[in-house]
């Protein structure tokens, strides 16, 4: 029988490694494809994610289960990407011009959908990326996001807008490009 | 007729139009189906998948949770009395003694040996591995596994108490040739089993060591 997760997270606080690990394997992938997505990159990605569980597992002693602890690890794990980057303000090269399109390999499915959608969050200004993952993959409100990044309610809407308009011009570039080259287009 | 703009149509994906937006939209197709668009973009961004992190992921950060505490049961190394060894060390020590036995520590000394390279108490554990049949059989085999594993390191660190033993860290050139010869191991060991994290660990954290040393040493100031 699986152990519980209070189990697990009293036996993590405790330092105890297999303990650790099982809630790494529960919680990687959530963790890594926020900090991913924030990051924009990679390396960073992997630097920052991991920064993240450091500072989980440090903290654990004074989780209280107030919040669920897969939320709980979420907002560490942004927290600790927003502050990566902004002590590295490493990310000036996806503040430049915009592309006219997201190249393309003509192809179908969900996962193209997917990858392009990444792709296009990797090219959106650092502070709409942000805004848009919180808001639109993350689902934050826009106090929440207010409360994170520490801008008002109505910047953070109006990021979000200008994020998704700029998405939306990337994508229907690229849908017509995938039209040019005789791939289907998908609906967005 | 003028459209609504682009932002304008991002906002009412989430807030009610307003009454000139709602008469625009009702006769306007282009902006209907633009704020269609964008409610198939919100949609899908919400369903984006989780990320896999990388495959060394979990290695890396089990290394940093160690060294900064987090971490408190001992592990492998520290148990053997070697935590202050060089991580590159105990990777050679992992994986080339773990394939060769005391042939290894011979290698590294220059010292001659009589034992073959790949011994029969290898050859014996591989067959094990093989015809394992049930998860208890694998685990028991595991088990005898990191016996031989436990008592080849022990070797290797007598090996490293030896006066006379091995001058690899303190100059350049036997440092990378040291390296080269555990990345090389390390790849062996990999091939013989793809899919073992153990091993394509250790030659992540050889290889890890090659680039570091190789920037040190482009990097003369920093030499040691």
């Amino acid at each position: 029988m699986a152990q519980s997760e209070n189990e697990l997270i009293r036996r993590a606080a405790d330092g105890d490694a297999r303990a650790i690990r099982s809630l790494y394997d529960r919680y990687a992938p959530r963790v890594f494809a926020v900090v991913r997505r924030i990051a924009g990159d990679d390396d960073l990605a992997q630097d920052y994610a991991q920064e993240a569980w450091i500072r989980a597992i440090r903290a654990l002693p004074s989780f209280r289960g107030d919040a669920r602890f897969s939320t709980w690890l979420h907002r560490i794990a942004v927290n600790a990407a927003l502050q990566a980057l902004r002590k590295a303000e490493t990310r000036k090269k996806h503040e430049g011009p915009e592309p006219e399109h997201v190249p393309v390999a003509p192809s179908r499915g969900d996962a193209l959908l997917q990858k392009q959608l990444e792709r296009a969050l990797d090219r959106l200004p650092e502070g709409m990326r942000q805004v848009l993952i919180l808001h639109d993959v993350e689902g934050y409100t826009h106090e929440e996001i207010g409360d994170t990044l520490g801008v008002t309610s109505g910047t953070s809407k109006s990021q979000l807008f200008k994020a998704r308009a700029k998405m939306r011009g990337m994508l229907a570039s690229l849908d017509g490009a995938m039209q040019e080259h005789g791939a289907e287009a998908w609906s967005i | 007729m003028e459209h609504l703009n682009a932002e304008t149509i991002a906002r009412l994906v989430d807030e009610r139009p307003s009454s000139e937006e709602r008469t625009h939209l009702e006769a306007c197709p282009v902006c209907t189906s633009e704020l269609e668009a964008y409610r198939s973009q919100v949609e899908a961004l919400g369903g984006l998948p989780e990320i896999l992190p990388p495959q060394n992921d979990w290695r890396v950060l089990e290394a940093r949770m160690r060294s900064d505490g987090l971490i408190k049961d001992p592990g492998l190394f520290e148990r053997l009395g070697l935590a202050h060894t060089p991580s590159w060390m105990k990777a050679a020590a992992a994986v080339l003694l773990f394939l060769t036995g005391t042939g290894a520590g011979a290698m590294m000394t220059g010292e001659s040996t009589d034992r073959p390279l790949a011994d029969m108490a290898m050859m014996e554990q591989a067959a094990m591995f093989a015809s394992s049949q049930s998860v208890d059989e694998a685990a028991s085999a595991v088990r005898v596994a990191e016996q031989n594993y436990v008592a080849a390191l022990a070797r290797y660190r007598e090996l490293l108490m030896q006066d006379g033993g091995p001058d690899i860290g303190g100059d350049p050139i036997s440092r990378m040739a040291a390296l080269q010869t555990l990345v090389a191991a390390s790849q062996a060991a990999v091939r013989q089993a793809p899919a073992d994290p153990y091993f394509n660990g250790l030659l992540a954290s050889a290889l890890g060591e090659r680039e570091a040393t190789l920037r040190m040493v482009s990097t003369k100031d920093n030499w040691f």
